[in-house]
């Protein structure tokens, strides 16, 4: 069951065009989007942790580059999707791609609980050093990011 | 010697053969060099922008120029290594390709030109003129075009 869906989508024309004709295209841009995408958050986790832009209130920093990094985080979304779509039935049993999508949800999980909790409390660490609740966040963040590029490269060698 | 000649003695040297028979080695090297990327092409994006007066924006230019042109300067370092790296390991792949070429040319463009405005930034420039904000925007379509050069590195032909 779980194969036939995955062979109908990478028959139907569109995977079979990008497989043939466009794959380095999609995947070029797909790397153009994650630079911006884990860029942008490697600047805000450095700046959890202390270490970057530590004369810049976070929320002044975290504002100005987050709709970047949404932005670029649905190009990326978009381009991994069309390089599924050429290789669907490859992918699902790929080890590196299904750590790879596991470590996107712990990168969720992450965001939603230093969003809704520790966030909270951001007027009184907004100036200075954060909290460590927010000091975790931004270095669990940093391993989680390098760790999905590591897998996203490593399912080309596979 | 010519590049092919130099590109089988490098690739039968020890420490290349090192690097060719360790199969975990140039994936992850290709890992830093990416990590490395976007840190880099984050960095070189706020630049771009606060040339332009937009995203961080709330101190004095000249103040601030210097410290992009820093962190984009020391992720170039660390490219580069990674990237000699990548070379030596697979001469054959790198040399002779004239995507990697391409890349070459524009990195060493994109790098005058954030040298240029960073000298610039330095000076004056507190209200953008139209030539830096140009500059500035043609800097970040140059790090797509290297960006999409080097993914092509495994497409193109070698001659």
């Amino acid at each position: 069951m779980s194969s036939s869906w995955t062979e109908w989508l990478q028959n139907t024309p569109l995977a079979v065009t990008i497989s043939e004709d466009w794959f380095p295209w999609v995947e070029s841009a797909h790397v153009v989007f994650l630079a911006l995408v884990a860029g942008t958050i490697f600047l805000v986790d450095t700046r959890l942790l202390g270490l970057t832009s530590r004369n810049l209130r976070f929320t002044y920093l975290s504002d100005r580059l987050l709709p970047w990094t949404w932005g670029a985080f649905i190009g990326a979304t978009i381009t991994g999707t069309l390089m599924f779509t050429a290789g669907a039935a490859i992918y699902t049993s790929n080890a590196p791609f299904l750590i790879k999508m596991g470590l996107l949800v712990l990168a969720g999980i992450n965001m939603l609980y230093f969003q809704f909790v520790t966030f909270r409390s951001v007027a009184q660490w907004d100036n200075g050093r954060p909290i460590p609740a927010a000091r975790a966040a931004g270095a669990i963040s940093l391993v989680l990011w390098c760790l999905v590029i590591g897998f996203g490269r490593w399912i080309g060698f596979v | 010697m010519n590049l092919h000649e130099f590109s089988d003695w490098l690739s039968n040297t020890p420490f290349s053969q090192a690097i060719q028979i360790t199969s975990w080695a140039i994936p992850s090297i290709q890992v830093v060099h990416i990590i490395c990327l976007a840190a880099l092409f984050a960095t070189a994006l706020m630049f771009s922008l606060r040339i332009a007066g937009r995203g961080l924006a709330n101190e004095a230019l000249h103040v601030q120029a210097p410290r992009f042109a820093r962190a984009i300067l020391v992720l170039t370092v660390f490219l580069l290594v990674s990237g000699t790296l990548l070379i030596t390991a697979e001469p054959g792949r790198t040399i002779t390709n004239p995507s990697f070429y391409a890349k070459m040319i524009m990195l060493a463009i994109a790098l005058a030109i954030t040298l240029w405005l960073t000298s610039v930034s330095r000076r004056q420039l507190e209200s953008p003129r139209g030539v830096h904000v140009a500059a500035a925007m043609f800097v970040m379509l140059l790090w797509v075009g290297i960006i999409f050069c080097g993914r092509f590195i495994a497409y193109v032909e070698s001659y």
